[in-house]
């Protein structure tokens, strides 16, 4: 197996609401590996979230540690990690070119290959036509292109992302799941991408992270076989998709059942 | 829509019409009495439209010491340098307070108690200070501008969205990129709502600076109060329908701005 990008060590954050402690993620191991692609899944609450908000430096854990290429995360996000957000975090008062130039900008990348870059990118996420539009005027399928593209186009070693696709619809979610997969197929990324959508996590992923419900745990880790490239709609008619999305129900179910009884 | 703006201007128009045809009807019917010179309702406490007129062109030429139209423009400089001088530093005040918590609470009990202190009751300090001319009319505009666009900029720049911030750490910005690009514009945007109420109120502050500020400060206050000594209902009209001339182009201009630099917004986007 390639080496190790992410290391993640019996990781444990607890929330401190008052006086009142609530855990949030208990004792969590696990690794990524070099342009593995590793979707966290589980209940709602389960700290998947937090999970990647700890490796992206936004919070700090309250044990255990965790390693991004052999270094301990800090206060500051390693420069190797991009970010998708589920929220629109396309940044309103600029045009979508001018966002999707902000990574190359803040990098000091000379004018002219800042233009080459983004129309690049801008053909690649099928945005021509739109590219002097405020993010006002677009719907939130292309707002959230905006926002991958933007992460992409300064070609992010690790690519974390927190349910990117969560607020849309099932239509654009399958295209942007097509669209992802066609890039990363590209580019080959390290990708953590948490979801709580079972279906998108085996359609994109290699390994599958399934979480316990609150405090998370690690419930199940599992390998996704289906052979790639994926076609992200006929898949699902697939037996070996039903077959594997049946087993990972399976362990998920009991943790919504245990919630219910 | 074209057709809708036409029939609404139309009728903007003939309501003014009407009006000012009443007003001089009015004021031109005589009382039946014995008492020569008695009004139903007495032109020489609001004057008749053709007399303002008559005042305005007068007033307008040369043959006064000081034409109207300095008064206004004089009037317009103090208001435009209080307007400038007192979102600039609003803005500055606002965002420094706005980013920095320590800042803030240290802060905060000087601003309300100076913002709770009506503005017109430091009118004779500020001329004691500044003297009669342009500088303390600029200081008193300054000084409720500066309130208005410190309290938004300052709620602005509370309100930045976190994320758009751990966004652009992501994408590599250092704090300095940071401020530029994610804390500036996004507080900027409530700055720029309050621009509107400042050019209003700059303009109150210039014209009670002007009342006392006597005749070395010139403007239209000082024609008002100037018309009060003399009773003469007239002037003082003149320079109200001037003054709501200036407060109308500047409040225009002020929203072309607005709309020039708040494109980005779903309120102002064209549809």
């Amino acid at each position: 197996m390639s080496r190790v990008r992410i290391a993640i060590r019996d990781l444990s954050k607890t929330f401190s609401q008052g006086s009142r402690e609530v855990p949030a993620v208990s004792g969590v191991s696990f690794d990524v590996h070099d342009r593995e692609f590793v979707a966290v899944v589980g209940p709602s609450g389960c700290g998947k979230s937090t999970i990647l908000n700890m490796i992206g430096s936004l919070i700090a854990p309250t044990g255990g540690e965790i390693l991004v290429d052999g270094a301990r995360v800090g206060a500051r996000p390693a420069p190797q990690i991009g970010y998708v957000f589920q929220k629109d975090t396309v940044f309103p008062w600029r045009t979508v070119e001018r966002n999707i130039a902000l990574g190359l900008e803040y990098r000091g990348v000379a004018r002219a290959e800042v233009g080459a870059r983004v129309r690049e990118a801008i053909k690649l996420a099928g945005l021509e036509g739109f590219e002097e539009a405020f993010p006002a005027t677009l719907s939130g399928g292309m707002r959230q292109r905006v926002a991958l593209m933007r992460s992409l186009v300064v070609n992010p070693e690790i690519l974390l992302m927190d349910e990117p696709f969560g607020a849309l619809d099932t239509h654009t979610k399958l295209n942007l799941h097509a669209e992802l997969l066609a890039l990363w197929g590209t580019r080959q990324q390290t990708v953590v991408f948490v979801t709580h959508d079972l279906s998108e996590a085996i359609t994109l992923a290699d390994r599958i992270v399934v979480m316990t419900r609150r405090p998370g745990r690690i419930k199940l880790l599992y390998d996704v076989k289906l052979p790639r490239p994926r076609d992200v709609i006929g898949l699902r008619e697939s037996a070996e998709y039903l077959r594997e999305y049946g087993e990972i129900w399976h362990a998920l179910g009991e943790e919504f059942q245990e919630r219910a009884s | 829509m074209k057709t809708g703006q036409g029939s609404v201007w139309a009728w903007r128009i003939g309501i003014l019409l009407v009006f000012l045809a009443a007003w001089e009807y009015l004021t031109g019917i005589k009382a039946i009495s014995k008492t020569p010179g008695l009004y139903w309702i007495d032109p020489f406490f609001i004057s008749r439209p053709s007399a303002i007129a008559r005042r305005f062109a007068y007033l307008m030429s040369d043959n006064v010491r000081l034409p109207l139209w300095r008064m206004a423009l004089s009037t317009v400089q103090s208001t435009l340098w209080g307007f400038l001088v007192g979102i600039t530093s609003g803005f500055v005040a606002g965002l420094l307070l706005g980013r920095s918590d320590r800042i803030a609470r240290v802060f905060d009990p000087f601003i309300v108690a100076f913002n709770s202190l009506p503005r017109i009751a430091l009118v004779p300090l500020i001329t004691m200070v500044f003297g009669f001319g342009l500088l303390a009319k600029i200081v008193l505009a300054w000084s409720i501008v500066f309130f208005i666009v410190f309290f938004n900029t300052f709620q602005g720049a509370r309100s930045v969205d976190a994320d758009l911030i751990s966004s652009a750490r992501f994408l590599g910005a250092n704090e300095g990129q940071i401020l530029r690009t994610v804390i500036v514009p996004s507080t900027l945007a409530w700055t720029f709502a309050s621009l509107t109420p400042s050019i209003s109120f700059a303009l109150i502050g210039v014209v009670v600076g002007e009342f006392i500020g006597g005749e070395s400060g010139g403007g239209l206050g000082y024609l008002i109060i100037q018309s009060l000594g003399t009773l003469n209902a007239a002037d003082m009209m003149v320079a109200l329908f001037v003054l709501g001339a200036i407060g109308i182009v500047m409040a225009l201009g002020i929203r072309q701005i607005e709309v020039r630099l708040l494109r980005w917004r779903p309120e102002y986007q064209k549809r």
